[in-house]
């Protein structure tokens, strides 16, 4: 009985066998060509081709070719979803491209460069001055230490734009209800209140997504300082998930939706509908990231409309963008830095404030777009006070879910405020124990 | 006669929930962004608007997706049944010894998850040299298929005729010679059915064409549509734009071959 199985599966073992020996060939031929040829620049991005960035990178894909004859870029526009569950693989393998997009934070660049799949770029960082053009927060998710943690170490990635929360408002509603945009924190509720009288809900929420959780963070930024964000995000120093900060956002964001500033049923509502539901004009307000900016200047036409800062905080949810990264395995490393380096120009990062995304190191004077002036006027707030608090997900893995549920108990009036907090509390701690911290 | 309309109406009903996400997706493919922004997703569009199509069409290349789609589908559908019949006849008709645990075990790998078999055939595909190639998908869904294939159609081949077979014999017809004059051709309707399931369900595979074909020149149809799927935003009237390229092939494909499905299972169903 033991030899017919093993015979078959010889017989299947030699099919496969042949096949792969009639193709072998086949593989080594797709291989990169000899040194000698023309060199090729292997880029890969997943910015769509008329985002910001999709125009700004491909001005410097043109100003590399220019200023580097008898080099050919190879870009090749990429899948999120491709990138998200094959990096580790494709970094290990020949195919790894010379420089790529890639998603910044633990979980992701931090992994790879524990693994050791990406580059050290210290030396290239401080020579050709990238440490000075990028601010102490946007430098958190570039670097990765030993265990892959992000804030401190080694430079593995480089940002080219940045990414905040804001509150964005629908001016025509503003001016019908005769509110002002508001500067502080009780002019913000004020307005609320004024709204939420008029039988108006003032804010547009998506509470099965990351809207909701988003301005839960923004309620503890506002009682927080430095050291709890780095706390909580870095893992210096333990939080107390039971602490003023946490605990208001908790009791706020309950209050809140018993004083109809956020409707009961956002709680199942996704962030496309909330978007979609702020444009076509029935809430006053959102408060979401700078992500929708270009979809909101594109789309909305019936109504002015603009953002502020979330009133009175000076830590918001935000970070630098998605970071420029160089395979250990890259082929052409001297010309990923000069890529990158193009990247980082004035010109570059000009353009890429003027499509409507937020630039790390642009010329204020040179944008001019007013709506886009604005943006990137209240993040350069935003980014010299240091005010960039990553994003409430972060910290551990399968936090996002965590987060969703804890925020729709909230608003579902589901559980209390405190046994929420115990319920957020319990994966961070098992984060923390998992990660020697 | 009531029994016979509640029948039909039940199966109207069934029908129009079954083609309402198409209509949806449609509908939306036809629509401008803007129209949607401001008038959701289940209002009638107010006006054709193709541009989403042709766009999405040239920014991944589709042509080129789709000869990938069809070269990779094509070769498994056309190996793994090759592969199957070869078991199938060692192991239905040629009654191995053991070979009910044989079937097991191709039961066994037929419920293994794709995701536990990404690192192994990953390593296995880079030492071969065929990591990024159509050749070491097609390889690995042949496999894959083909022990389905095994299993379906060893049972088949069980129940084949031995008078048959004998008569072949007599005849002075050897053990290839039977498999290819008498019992591939008696059990075509049935050989049929299984290509075009392999076909479609190579066609639909996004995991490990997704892991597996990096180039963009390598990719497969439901890989590109992937493309659109972006961190935070989604382009809801490209996205349906895709999907509807996406399945017009596979609907395609279904309209020529249904005939041979239909035969191929009522021909099962007599015997």
């Amino acid at each position: 009985m033991f030899t017919m199985r093993t015979g078959a599966a010889a017989l299947a073992a030699t099919v496969m066998l042949a096949a792969l020996a009639a193709c072998g060939g086949d593989g080594q031929e797709g291989a990169e060509p000899a040194a000698s040829g023309p060199r090729t620049l292997k880029l890969w991005h997943y910015e769509s081709a008329d985002g910001a960035m999709g125009k700004a990178w491909a001005e410097a894909i043109k100003q590399f070719e220019a200023t580097h004859p008898g080099v050919k870029v190879q870009f090749e526009e990429k899948a999120f979803e491709q990138i998200r569950q094959s990096a580790g693989m494709i970094l290990n393998s020949d195919e790894a491209p010379d420089v790529m997009e890639y998603n910044k934070g633990n979980a992701t660049a931090g992994l790879l460069s524990k693994q050791g799949l990406l580059t050290d770029l210290s030396a290239e960082a401080a020579k050709r001055g990238w440490d000075k053009l990028l601010s102490p927060s946007l430098q958190t998710t570039a670097k990765y230490d030993d265990r892959g943690v992000m804030g401190s170490g080694k430079w593995f990635g480089i940002p080219n734009y940045a990414e905040y929360v804001m509150v964005y408002y629908n001016k025509d509603l503003f001016e019908k209800h005769k509110v002002e945009v508001p500067t502080t924190f009780e002019q913000f509720t004020a307005a609320m209140d004024t709204f939420a009288k008029a039988g108006v809900t003032p804010l547009a929420v998506g509470g099965a997504e990351y809207p909701a959780q988003q301005i839960f963070y923004q309620l503890a930024l506002s009682k927080a300082q430095r050291p709890w964000v780095n706390g909580f995000q870095l893992y210096k120093g333990k939080v107390d998930f039971h602490g003023p900060e946490f605990t208001y956002a908790a009791e706020t964001t309950a209050d809140w939706v018993k004083k109809g500033y956020i409707a009961k049923d956002s709680a199942g509502i996704k962030a496309e509908d909330m978007g979609l539901s702020f444009i076509g004009g029935k809430y006053p307000m959102v408060v979401t990231g700078s992500w929708w900016y270009g979809r909101f200047a594109t789309d909305i036409k019936d109504f002015e409309w603009g953002s502020f800062l979330w009133p009175g905080n000076t830590l918001h949810a935000g970070s630098s963008g998605n970071i420029w990264v160089v395979p250990e395995n890259a082929k052409n490393k001297d010309l990923a830095y000069d890529f990158i380096d193009i990247t980082m120009k004035k010109e570059i990062q000009n353009l890429l404030g003027n499509s409507g995304g937020i630039p790390v190191a642009a010329d204020p004077a040179a944008i001019t777009d007013p709506k886009s002036k604005e943006l990137i006027e209240n993040f350069t707030k935003l980014s010299t006070a240091d005010g960039l608090a990553f994003y409430p997900d972060w910290p551990a893995p399968g936090y996002y879910d965590v987060l969703v549920a804890g925020v729709q108990n909230l608003i579902n009036g589901a559980k209390k405020p405190a046994e929420v907090l115990d319920e957020l509390a319990a994966p961070y701690e098992e984060n923390l124990a998992d990660i020697g911290g | 006669m009531i029994r016979k309309y509640s029948v039909l109406v039940s199966l109207a009903v069934l029908a129009v929930v079954m083609l309402v996400p198409f209509a949806i997706v449609t509908l939306n493919a036809v629509r401008s962004p803007a129209d949607y922004s401001a008038n959701g997703p289940l209002s009638l569009p107010d006006g054709l608007h193709l541009d989403g199509i042709v766009e999405f069409w040239n920014r991944v290349d589709f042509g080129g997706k789709l000869w990938n789609s069809l070269l990779i589908s094509g070769s498994v559908a056309v190996l793994a049944v090759v592969l199957s019949v070869l078991n199938a006849y060692a192991l239905g008709i040629g009654r191995v010894r053991g070979r009910t645990w044989i079937l097991v075990v191709f039961l066994v790998a037929n419920t293994l998850p794709q995701e536990a078999l990404v690192y192994p055939l990953y390593y296995l595909s880079k030492e071969a040299g065929l990591y990024d190639t159509r050749l070491g998908v097609i390889i690995i869904f042949t496999v894959i298929q083909s022990a389905f294939g095994t299993y379906l159609l060893a049972s088949v081949l069980g129940r084949f005729p031995h008078e048959i077979l004998e008569a072949a014999a007599l005849d002075g017809a050897g053990k290839w010679r039977a498999l290819w004059r008498v019992v591939v051709p008696i059990s075509r309707p049935t050989l049929s059915v299984l290509l075009i399931f392999f076909f479609i369900w190579t066609w639909n595979e996004f995991f490990l064409p997704l892991v597996f074909l990096i180039s963009n020149e390598n990719q497969t149809v439901p890989v590109a549509l992937g493309v659109l799927q972006g961190d935070k935003m989604m382009d809801a009237t490209m996205s349906s734009a895709s999907a509807l390229l996406g399945i017009l092939p596979a609907v395609v494909f279904f309209l020529i071959f249904q005939r041979t499905l239909t035969r191929g299972v009522t021909v099962g169903a007599i015997k």
